[in-house]
């Protein structure tokens, strides 16, 4: 029923029309569609979609990639405002680049689909150290720590994951909080994240939010 | 605008051939033949300033129709060298098309003359004494910029571009870096390598300009550096990780040489004070200082935009109390690094598209057929392409295109445009664009009511500023507010070296800075990738 709407919605962002899509948005709403329908009927299947298919397209752009994201956040932020009743979140996820790193665009792409599969974000920026990591994720009760690091030696350095998985297991919290990375180096290497210490790692966002969620379920009950 | 008509079909040509090489260049009544050719490889001997009193700039008219022989050539030149066509390529101004021969060239060298007018006049100071000479130097990243100056009577000896023997270890300041990580023994090699580059270009001043060089050598009383902090660090041989730290990124760098005794020697200059301007922070050297006082910034109306295109882009926003300044990577790009036929700005190089007709009409430097493109060649060329619809605003083509790519001209493959280029000039656009957005937002101020825009950087002298409107890299404001500023940073080097009080310019702009650090700021990252489409300014705000 709601294949019109998410045909419409995708093919204004395969054009990165972010109008477009919003306007498609607010019609299903008009039609009578519920923002709880419009985010788990529409965007969710949506972004999934579009993922799968411009992964495959060899023309995709990275202006694609990310409108792909953003677009979906902003809907299912904006979407949240409507719910019935505050909706259940899966869990929360602390989110940074790695200590020495200030490539930040990776991981809002994983921040977006994460946002439209209903997980709590805390962005903690670029160039952060393992103990902002750990902190924050202490303080605010996330479940995973997501480490981006688009650089070799942000990837392997001692400050980056590696300090992160010591101080989870120095302070006994490796059965609370788990540790999950991304970023260009991993793409190289698949086997990358077991040597810095990671518990997970995906090549693209959704992938990245669907580890994540996995993640999330295995530690919180 | 400054438009570039070198190469426009209409202007007569003076080529000169020398064994297999051939060179063309414009005829200008009011150029000689030999500062025509100094813009390029093919130069003539010389060991003065252009005046006829060295001899060594000899050349052969076979065609065409020039000045008649001057004093200068009467008393270099026998009467029957005269007679079979034997000139002094300093004393020899065309007038109309014509063919030279050229014997003996000068050795190759990595160095040019600038082809843009020296911006800086200065009164002269007498008080400069033993030590009168004095060097300006823009070290960028691609590029080296400089010139040399007799102080006490504010005469221009000489200036230079040559490429930076750096750029071979990376395309963009990043690689360098990674570059500079690796030992501290290269990095002492690198360094050695810039100071290098430097010396030569003003050796080449010295014999090609004044026709004395060690004399003059140790004449020099000051050398004053200006260029980006990886550059400044780097030739001061700072062996360590200091750009690496995050602790410096946004605290000013100190680049000090701790060996300057040995470079004064090394360069022949015993009574050079050898001074590196300091860099404004980690990731803004003090070449965007340089543009700024080159701009003379803070006498304009506020609000003014500079936009210092090159490897890295550095933007400043003065709003009539502080100057709002940051730097963000992509430029390359607009240096035609990435782009799959990308080359710089030299013979051959696709300048500029228009659209004649009906039919897409490619301008090339030096009139040579198309070898790929410069920064402001692909950009028209997106912009027309746009237009035409054959290109979506999200970047990719309307249609698939085969793997040879988009050819402009159909039979020449260097004409090439892939959808890899599209999406890498996107990004270079969008974190400009969205930059310049930002900076505007920090100082409160909307980007219609700019009352100047300062475009520097050599990729500015080829823009057309309508294409560049049109793709949303710049905010879309009436012509006239366009001011091109070529070699800003040497010219406010220049300024610096020759004021009798340079602290005045330093300390009223530099305490008016304020750098920004855009990394990490979501706001900006949301700019971003709204800006990636393409699509004019302010649509997307």
């Amino acid at each position: 029923m709601l294949e019109a709407y998410i045909q419409a919605y995708n093919d204004a962002v395969f054009e990165t029309d972010k109008q477009t899509a919003l306007n498609v948005v607010n019609q299903a709403l008009q039609n009578g569609f519920s923002a709880e329908d419009i985010v788990f009927k529409l965007v969710i299947p949506a972004v999934e979609q579009m993922m799968a298919f411009i992964e495959r397209d060899p023309d995709a752009n990275l202006a694609q990639h990310f409108m792909t994201a953003q677009i979906a956040a902003d809907v299912t932020e904006k979407m949240l405002e409507k719910f019935s009743k505050p909706p259940e979140m899966v869990g929360r996820v602390v989110i940074g680049a790695a200590y020495g790193d200030l490539h930040s665009l990776g991981k809002r792409i994983v921040s977006g689909c994460l946002k439209s599969l209903m997980v709590d974000v805390v962005d903690l920026g670029c160039n952060v150290s393992a103990e902002r990591f750990v902190d924050a994720a202490v303080a605010e009760q996330a479940q995973v720590i997501a480490i981006s690091a688009m650089m070799v030696h942000t990837a392997i350095g001692e400050n980056g994951s590696l300090k992160v998985r010591a101080l989870l297991k120095e302070r006994g919290l490796e059965d609370r909080i788990k540790l999950a990375v991304g970023g260009a180096p991993y793409r190289f290497d698949p086997e990358l994240y077991l040597k810095v210490g990671a518990d997970a790692w995906a090549a693209d966002g959704v992938n990245a939010a669907k580890a994540i969620v996995e993640l999330i379920r295995e530690v919180k009950p | 605008m400054n438009a570039d008509d070198r190469s426009a079909a209409a202007d007569p040509l003076v080529s000169v051939v020398c064994g297999d090489r051939m060179r063309t260049v414009p005829a200008d009544p009011h150029t000689s033949v030999r500062h025509a050719l100094d813009t390029g490889d093919l130069r003539v001997r010389a060991a003065c300033g252009g005046l006829g009193t060295c001899g060594a700039c000899l050349i052969t008219v076979l065609e065409g129709e020039f000045n008649p022989p001057t004093l200068a050539e009467r008393q270099k030149l026998l009467p029957e060298d005269l007679a079979q066509g034997r000139r002094l390529a300093c004393q020899l101004y065309p007038r109309g098309p014509a063919k030279l021969y050229l014997e003996h060239p000068a050795p190759d060298s990595a160095w040019k003359s600038p082809d843009s007018a020296c911006r800086v006049h200065a009164a002269g100071n007498p008080a400069m004494g033993d030590y009168p000479f004095g060097v300006a130097v823009d070290l960028g990243t691609s590029h080296i910029r400089l010139s040399l100056w007799q102080r006490q009577t504010g005469r221009r000896i000489g200036s230079r571009i040559g490429v930076n023997p750096q750029l071979a270890h990376g395309a963009d300041v990043l690689t360098r870096l990674d570059a500079e990580r690796l030992a501290a023994a290269e990095s002492l090699i690198l360094a050695g390598e810039a100071r290098q580059a430097v010396i030569e270009g003003v050796r080449d001043i010295l014999s090609r300009d004044l026709g004395e060089i060690t004399p003059i050598l140790q004449q020099v009383g000051k050398v004053l550096i200006v260029g980006n902090t990886a550059m400044l660090s780097l030739i001061c041989g700072a062996g360590d990780d200091s750009l690496y730290d995050p602790a410096n990124w946004q605290a000013s760098i100190a680049c000090v040489p701790d060996d300057l005794a040995a470079w004064r020697d090394n360069w022949r200059m015993p009574h050079a004070d050898i001074e590196i301007v300091q860099p404004l922070a980690g990731f803004v050297g003090s070449d965007l200082l340089a543009a700024l006082i080159a701009a003379d910034i803070t006498a304009l109306p506020a609000p003014a935009m500079l936009a210092d295109f090159g490897t890295n882009t550095e933007i400043a926003l003065w709003d009539g109390g502080r100057i709002w300044a940051t730097s963000v990577p992509g430029g390359p790009a607009f240096e035609g690094v990435g782009i799959r036929n990308g080359i710089g700005a030299e013979a051959g190089a696709i300048q500029r598209v228009e659209l004649d007709e009906g039919f897409l009409r490619l301008q090339t430097i030096g009139a040579a057929s198309a070898r790929g493109f410069c920064g402001s060649g692909f950009i028209d060329a997106v912009a027309l392409l746009l237009a035409d619809g054959v290109i979506k605003p999200s970047g990719r083509f309307a249609a698939p295109q085969p793997a040879t790519g988009l050819r402009l001209e159909p039979d020449n493959p260097r004409t090439a445009i892939f959808a890899s280029d599209i999406d890498i000039f996107q990004r270079a656009k969008a974190s400009t664009a969205a930059a310049m957005a930002q900076l505007a937002k920090f100082s409160g101020i909307d980007l219609a009511s700019l009352n100047s825009f300062w475009i520097c950087g050599s990729f500015g002298r080829h823009l057309q500023v309508s294409s560049a409107i049109r793709l949303g890299l710049l905010p879309d404001l009436s012509r006239g507010r366009f001011q091109m500023l070529a070699d800003a940073s040497l010219t406010g080097c220049e300024r610096l070296l020759l004021a009798p009080d340079p602290g005045k310019f330093t300390t009223g702009i530099a305490q008016r800075i304020r750098v920004v650090n855009l990394g990490g700021v979501v706001e900006y990252e949301n700019r971003f990738i709204d800006h990636l489409r393409l699509q004019p300014f302010g649509v997307t705000e």
